[in-house]
Order: C-alpha cells, then structure tokens, then sequence
C-alpha cells in the first residue's frame, strides 16, 4: 500500500508545482483590481447590461486610448452577496470600480455603507435623467448612481386570442386593474387560456401595481412601514388575490416556468417589464401575435397607466481609480447621446438619459409586435413614471406581505392582513 | 511510564494540524460571530447591543416559523433518510449481486446534481398540472390535483422528498464504506445458529455499524438544522413562510434585506445551541463509551 | 426462495435507480434543444447539442472553470484526507480525557452556518491579502484553506477508526514499525473503504462548493464551475440549453470519481481478522 502514499504525494507535488505557475497568472488579475490603471465593472445579464458596458467602454476609448475596463459578469443575487460581504469586513480588497446595484436595493447600500460610494454629483446632471430614477439613485443631496436602464411596464397581449374572443388590444389600452379581471373572465372562458401567470411565492406584480399610485410599502423617509393604511397596497392585494380565485392566472413557479408560460402560449397577457422582451420574441413562431399596451392601473386616486419594475442604475465605489471610473460614466452614460441610439439599435436597452431618447433607434417598428413602434411607446409611458422613494426595505417588505397574503387567500380579512403587515414591519425595519 | 508519556505525545502530534487548521478557519471566526451577536445596525455601521438581539429573535414571528419548520423536517427526514439509506447499502452489499458498480453509481448520483437542475425538475414534477399529478390522478389514489407547493402542508412533504432523494445516496456511502469492515463469518455463524435476514440485519448489522449510525445521525441532523438549499430553490420559503428554514432566514437577513449581521449572527447562534443539544441526545442515545 | 429475493432486490434496485436517473436524463435531453423548447418543458432529445457546446466554449472560459475546479477540488481531497485520517486516528487510538475534550469542541465547529463566518473569514483574508498575497483574495488557495480539514472529516475518520482492529496495532509494534509507519502501512490499507468514501465526499464538497468561491473570488480567471453556471442564470432571457450543458459537463468529473472509488468498497483487512 505504499502505492496509495507514493500516489498522493506525487499527485500533491504536481498540483503544488502547477499552483505556483498558475497563482502568478491570477495574482496579476489580482493586482488589477487594486491597480488604478484597468477599471473593473461588476455587472448581470450578457446580453444586456454587460453589453451596454461593453459598447460604452467601446465608445469611450475612441478617444481615451489607454483606458481599459474589465467587465466581470455575475449573477445579480451573487454581486448583492460578493459586495455585503466585501464592504461590511471593511477591506475594501477586491471590490470592484464599478457596480451595478437594483435601483431596490440602491438606498440600503448607500445607508449601510456610508462610505463605500462615490460622490457622482460634480460629474453628471441629476436633472438630465427621468425623474423617478433619481429617489433611489441619491441620498442626502448627493447623486451617487448614474441611472441606467427602465424598468418601465407594459402589458404585452396576444392579439389573435384577443381576436378569438371578441376584443381588441385598444380594449385593454389604458383600463384598470378591475377591469382587467372583468375582461380576463370573458376571455377565459371564451378561449380556455389563462389571463396572466402569477407566482404567488414571488408577487413581484404587487410592486409596479402598487406603483402606479405613486406610493410604496415605506414612507416618504424609505423607513417607516407604510402598509396598514396604504390604500394602493390594499388595493393592489385585493386584485392579486382575486385573479387567483376568479381562475384567470396561471401559477408559476419559477423564472423559468414563468418564461415558459407565454413562450408556450398557456397565457394571454404579460405584465412586466420592459426587458422581458428577447425573452417574449424567443418564441419566433408567435411573431406578429403580440403588441404592448401601458400596464393597467389601481383604481386609487391619481394613478397612471404606466410604472417601473427592477431597473438598475451605476455606482462608482471609492477606492484608488475612481475619478477615472466616474469620468468615464460620466462622459458614455451621462452625456453621450450617440451611444443611447446605439444602446437601442444593437441591445435593446432603453435608458433613463433624457436628452437622448428620440431619433432614429427609437422609431423602429417592430415586426414581431405587428409593426408596432414598442420603443417610442415605452419611452412615452417612462415619462409617465410617478416619483416613488423605494426605501430601504423593499424586499423585507416584500417578504411581510407575500406571508399575509398566503393568509389572505385562506380566509384571513384584508384589513387583518395589512395591520398585521404593518405591526410585522414595524418591529422588524428599523 | 517514559513509553506512556511519548504514545500520548504522538497523540497530540497525530492531531496537531486539524486542530490548528480548524481552530483557526472556524473558531477565530465564530469568535466574531458570537462578539457581532451582540451588536446591531445597517451594514458596516455596528452599535454594541448587549442581549437586544436574543430578545428581538424570541419576539420575532418570522424567526420562530423558520425555527419550528426546521424541527418539522428534522423531526421527519432524518430518521426516514437513515433507514433508507441503511436499507439500500445492505442490498448493495450483497455479495452476489451483479452490476453493483452501476446500481451503486445510480443512487449516489442525487447528491452530485447541481441545484439549478434538481430545483427545477422538482418544481416541474410537483406542479398542479405536473407529472406527480398525473400520475395520482390516473391511479385514482386522489380525485383532484394536490397543490404540491402552494399548500402549506405539500409543500413541506415536497421539502422532505426532495431532501431525502438528494441525500439518501451520500449516507448510504458511509454504511457502504462501514459495512466492509463487518465480517462475513458472524453473518455465516448466525445463519448456522437459524437467524433469518432480518434478524442479522438486527442483532450483527445494526450493533456493528453504531458508530456510523452515529456519525450520520448526528451530521444529518447538522445539515438539517442548517437547511438552505431546498426551500430556498424550490418554494422560496413559500408559501408564506410555511417552508422557510433558519439558514434561509439568516440568509435574508444578510443579504435578501438591509443587512443587519449582529442579527444574523444571534439566529445563528440559535442553530449552534440546537445542534449541541441534538448532539449530547444523540451521543447519550448512541451509548458513546469505552 | 433464494431466485425471488434475487430478483426482488434487482426490482427495487432498478426503481430506485429509475427515480435516481430520472433528472439526469431530463439534464441529457435538455442539453440537446434549444432555450425556447428546454423552457417548455419539451422531454425529446433534439438537435441543437453542437450549437449549445458550441456557444458555450466560445463564449465562456470553460477549459479555465475545469482547470480551476479540479485544481480546488483535488489539492484539497488530498490534503483533506492526510490531516483528517491522522487526526480521527489519533483521537481514537491515542485516546485520554483531554483528547476527547479537544474532539467535543471540535465537533462545535460544524454546528454554525458557514453563512454566519463568511464576514470574519473574509475580513481574515483580507488581512492575509497584505502579508501574503499568494493565500490572499481572488486565489485558489484561499478557496481550499477552510476545507483543507472540517471537524466532518475528523468525526468520519474516528467513527470508523472505531471498526479498525487494534490488535493489528500491536502486531506492527512488535514487528518493529514506528508509530507512523503503523498509521502508513498497516492502517491505511486497511481502511481504503473510508479513505474512498472520504475521497469522495470531499471532492464533491469541494468541487459543487459555491458560496465561499463566490465570496472570496473575484476575476473570471479564478472563476469555478458552480460560479460560471450561476453566471449563465444572470440574464434576463438566460439560455437554458446552454445551462444545462454546463451542468452536465459540471456534473461528470464527480459522477466518474464516485464510480472509479466505489470499487475501494470492498472487504478491508480488519474484518477478516475480527472475531
């Protein structure tokens, strides 16, 4: 058996020896982060936001010849994880020069990690960009974040089983939520497909819905639950709860079945955002059978016909490179306007940069939509965003309401429901 | 004496380096996990607490589903796990079983599979209009479909299949590996002396793999109460809190909400008090001595 | 009597191994189609294999991710085994009261969610990034240091120490071997059982491990398996033929690990001397 013992330590010898050869290769990859010459940029999505980055960097060195960005891709939950713990140990060793945070999530980072960020303010216009990006995106006065991408709504329809049934996109145009259930009752049983799928483990629709109304799950100040006696929230629970039980949604379970509810046609509707497009024409058979119309609203006072889901925007963390990283979002994301034409032309991607929202990229019509021009129509329902501050507890609140409404759906009354929310948050955000 | 004192110093010696490695990637950071636990606030923005803390998690609703959930699925899937896997490494140890190598292979791969995967066909078999469904409805052993993982009660039973399918074939490596070390002559002996199948498995199998008994009780149990992958892919928790686990909370609280680690850190710590008291039941209980 | 146990037992071997496959084979056939039909739930083989590796190696560091997970995964299996098995040797054989002390408080170091030590331990790197780059962030070797040995490997290495026949022990003293070599020749043969079934966790462990590589690593060049799959679910319309050709090319290497050391499941010396 001395086989087994020679064996190890030959085997251990030649990792050890392939490790010194290779530990010098990732060192210098190491040092790069620290290294103020390359710029690192954390960002998700290939074909979307590291595209976005990849076109700008392009643009940019034009005329910045020795610049260099390293766009390093990671799952958004991975990038939320990597940074906590990088910027709570303290050492700021291996973070990156710049990040892409949820517009969600953006004020809890800047709360928690007061100095983690850098101060964007001198290098770009706040006012430049679409008002409701610039709540979540500053603190204090200061604008940290370069907004990026909308998340504004839409609701895509299928026109040919709208046809089967009577109706006709303009009849979902601009309607509310009530109405919407009304019509997806006729449609349903005329056609035999569900209206909308919904994930009751995940009601993210709870968010834009909610939003429509100008109003979120924290107050003003982004602490204070506001949940009890929120009448957007209310109203929004209630209309959830009543496409399950009117068995007009379809249940998904996941992101991928959620995809696979529309692409396989089980559903009439799709009420998201903007960038679940390439995941709508992935099924290139259903081209011409969809088109957009603005999201339906709550029926509260002053609501609109248009809100926001998921959207992110850019920060500059405050280690060595970051005037270098700020000039350079600040001269592509916050100026240029060629590069926003680009950025809808070759990725799809809509911006929040208002100087830069027509012209030729934005007035395409779009075959698969029926000739319709998606793009100008989402940029005109953007506008229309109302200012909400998504505070600091967006997913904690999230959390509280998706167990009551779990509660809500086995028979617990709504005003029940939204003070025990509202009790639930109170002792828990702080 | 001389030779004594020099056995129990090569002891030491033998067990030097596991100490000090583990000393030093475990127990210096649990450290400050324990010293964070009394601490509390947003992030890197930490305020000294005192016991605020352990008060907060026995006031706080969310924490004690997680905690009672917890106990539902160790209550249920560790002894359930043990069995099978028993079961299934006293059948593979057959000496004249043919394809041994195959069958051995097949049952251990659940462990190997990536979550994504294994998440998602979980959640494709067991949604209403699902595969398991099917199945049931065609045999007529229900009426209409189960809603595996929108009913508080199924979706703890998928939990606990899920689990069970994914770690039955890892425990059954241990009892393989044990069951080596079992003599082949006591079974012959026994089956002279007239003891059928299942008495060896009762009176020869059982009190010779005891230590591993052990052993795999007490790191089920610890992979149990630290359960996260599960409920986390598969129902998020869902629905309502009804299948969210300790882990998966501390999860939350680190990085699913404004961070607050001194919080997450003290639910930690309920998890360590928990397992010690498994452990000590279970040493007790597995008759430890000599 | 004797034909129909036979046969029951290759019944229900072969469901078990029928429910055990299943997702495999969903993995295989997924492998093979496009996005749009994978996410459809679509349970034929189709044609789109070549394209999907094709854009998978292409777009992806894939040679890189195996090099570094194997890398991880072996350098620590080894490593692992060595310290483990000396250890749980040592506390069994060599037992005494303060040995046994030391193995209860070691034992204490599994019961905490690796979530909880993950600040700390990167805080400690962080440190260890100052003095000795080498073993600092975004390196292989930060990756394995904490699994070089747990408590699980020490406690699994004792438990089965226990089944070891300790009058061997005696016969290597009087033959004249020294203590280690004891350990060497006489224990490690003997227990190759443990020492595949410890090989074989611990590769596992080590090559699936996620959290702490995602933590602790940050360029693409270092990056793992598990963290490049988790990066093919980062999109918005993500690709799920290629997921799971990552998956299943990520699945192979411990599938073929297990079944090369099963075969070490075999009778070990101690059982046939054991009375």
């Amino acid at each position: 058996m001395k086989k087994w013992f020679l064996l190890f330590s030959t085997v251990l010898l030649i990792m050890a020896l392939s490790a010194c050869s290779s530990e010098s290769g990732s060192n210098s990859g190491a040092e790069g982060n620290s290294n103020t010459d390359s710029i690192t940029a954390w960002a998700w999505d290939p074909l979307f936001n590291v595209a976005a980055l990849e076109l700008a960097e392009k643009q940019y060195t034009q005329e910045n010849k020795d610049f260099n960005l390293k766009i390093i891709e990671n799952a958004q939950s991975d990038i939320v994880q990597k940074l906590n713990t990088g910027l709570s140990s303290g050492t700021m060793n291996g973070m990156p020069n710049i990040v892409l945070i949820e517009d969600y999530r953006a004020q809890s980072f800047l709360k928690s990690y007061p100095n983690a960020f850098y101060d964007m303010s001198d290098y770009i216009n706040e006012e430049d960009f679409a008002d409701y990006k610039i709540p979540p995106t500053s603190l204090g006065g200061k604008q940290y974040g370069v907004p990026f991408d909308t998340g504004v709504t839409g609701l895509y329809v299928r026109t040919d089983y709208l046809e089967e049934a009577g109706y006709t996109p303009e009849d979902l145009t601009n309607i509310t939520w009530e109405e919407f259930i009304e019509i997806g009752k006729d449609i349903t049983k005329k056609t035999g497909k569900k209206m909308i799928s919904l994930n009751p483990n995940e009601p993210d629709h709870l968010r834009f819905m909610v939003q429509t109304a100008g109003e979120w799950f924290t107050g003003e100040d982004g602490t204070t639950a506001n949940i009890g006696d929120n009448e957007a929230v209310k109203n929004a629970m209630r209309v959830y709860k009543e496409m399950l039980e009117e068995d007009i949604a379809h249940i998904n379970t996941d992101w991928s079945s959620r995809i696979a509810s529309f692409n396989s046609g089980e559903v009439v509707t799709v009420a998201t955002g903007n960038w679940m497009t390439p995941s709508i024409k992935a099924e290139e058979s259903q081209s011409g059978k969809w088109k957009v119309v603005p999201v339906p609203k709550l029926s509260v006072e002053g609501a609109k016909n248009a809100s926001n889901l998921g959207g992110s925007s850019f920060y500059v963390l405050n280690i060595p490179g970051k005037e270098k990283a700020a000039e350079f979002l600040a001269d592509t994301f916050g100026n240029d306007v060629e590069l926003y034409q680009k950025l809808v032309s070759e990725i799809g991607a809509i911006g929040t940069y208002l100087p830069a929202l027509e012209g030729e990229a934005f007035n395409q019509k779009d075959e698969f939509f029926g000739g319709q021009k998606v793009t100008t129509d989402f940029v005109n329902w953007m506008r229309e965003i109302p200012r909400v501050n998504y505070g600091m507890h967006t997913y904690a609140a999230m959390d509280i309401l998706t167990g009551e409404l779990q509660n809500y759906r086995t028979g617990k009354k709504l005003e029940e429901v939204l003070n025990d929310a509202q009790k639930q948050a109170e002792a828990q955000l702080n | 004496m001389n030779l004594r004192v020099s056995k129990s110093l090569i002891g030491w010696i033998f067990i030097l380096l596991a100490t000090i490695l583990i000393s030093l990637f475990y127990f210096y950071p649990m450290l400050q996990a324990f010293i964070l636990s009394f601490k509390s606030g947003m992030g890197a923005s930490l305020q000294f607490v005192g016991l605020d803390n352990y008060i907060r998690l026995f006031n706080d609703p969310v924490a004690l589903i997680a905690i009672r959930n917890t106990f539902i699925y160790l209550i249920f899937q560790v002894p359930l796990m043990i069995i099978i896997a028993m079961f299934f490494s006293v059948l593979l140890n057959s000496p004249n079983l043919k394809f041994k190598g195959f069958f051995r292979t097949a049952i251990f791969l659940p462990s190997v599979i990536s979550l994504v995967a294994y998440s998602v066909i979980f959640k494709y078999l067991f949604s209403t209009d699902g595969l398991v469904n099917e199945f049931l409805l065609s045999i007529s052993i229900i009426s209409e479909p189960i809603e595996w993982l929108m009913d508080p009660f199924w979706a703890k039973v998928v939990i606990i299949i899920a689990i069970t399918w994914r770690w039955t074939g890892y425990n059954m490596i241990f009892y393989l590996a044990g069951l080596q070390n079992v003599d082949h002559s006591v079974y012959e002996a026994a089956r002279i002396d007239g003891a059928n199948v299942v008495q060896q498995f009762f009176y020869i199998t059982i009190p010779m793999l005891k230590p591993i008994i052990l052993f795999t009780a007490i790191t089920s149990t610890i992979g149990t109460l630290q359960l996260f992958d599960e409920p986390m892919n598969i129902t998020m928790g869902g629905p309502g809190n009804e299948t969210l686990t300790i882990s998966q909370y501390i999860y939350n609280l680190s990085f699913e909400y404004t961070p607050d680690f001194g919080y997450a850190a003290a639910v930690s710590f309920i998890i360590v008090v928990l397992t010690v008291i498994f452990s000590i039941i279970q040493f007790k209980l597995g008759g430890e001595r000599d | 009597m004797n034909k129909l146990k036979l046969f029951s037992t290759y019944f229900i071997l072969s469901i078990a191994t029928l429910v055990s496959l299943f997702p495999f084979l969903w993995m295989l056939i997924s492998m093979t189609n496009k996005s749009v039909d994978v996410s459809n739930g679509r349970l034929l083989p189709g044609t789109h294999l070549i394209e999907n590796l094709k854009s998978l190696f292409e777009n992806y560091n894939v040679g890189s991710a195996l090099y570094n997970s194997f890398f991880i995964a072996i350098v620590a299996t080894i490593l692992c085994l060595i310290v483990s098995s000396l250890a749980g040797y040592g506390f069994e054989i060599y037992r005494s009261k303060g040995k046994d002390i030391v193995f209860n408080i070691l034992l204490l170091s599994l019961m905490i969610p690796f979530a909880a030590l993950m600040v700390p331990l990167f805080r400690f790197f962080g440190g260890v990034s100052q003095t000795i780059p080498f073993l600092g962030i975004n390196t292989l070797f930060a990756v394995i240091l904490p699994y070089v040995t747990t408590a699980f490997f020490v406690f699994l290495f004792r438990q089965n120490t226990k089944m070891f026949t300790r009058e061997l022990i005696e016969a290597g003293r009087i033959d004249g071997l020294s203590e280690l070599g004891i350990f060497i020749h006489i224990y490690m043969p003997s227990m190759k059982n443990t020492f595949a079934a410890a090989g074989i966790i611990s590769f596992m462990n080590n090559w699936n491990n996620f959290l702490w590589p995602l933590v602790i690593l940050q360029s693409p060049d270092v990056q793992t398996i598990p963290l490049l799959i988790s990066n093919l679910g980062s999109g918005y319309s993500p690709d799920f033929g290629i997921i799971y050709t990552a998956i299943v090319i990520g699945t192979i290497p411990t599938a073929l690990v297990f079944f090369f050391l099963q075969k070490y499941f075999v009778e070990g010396m101690s059982g046939s001397v054991k009375g």
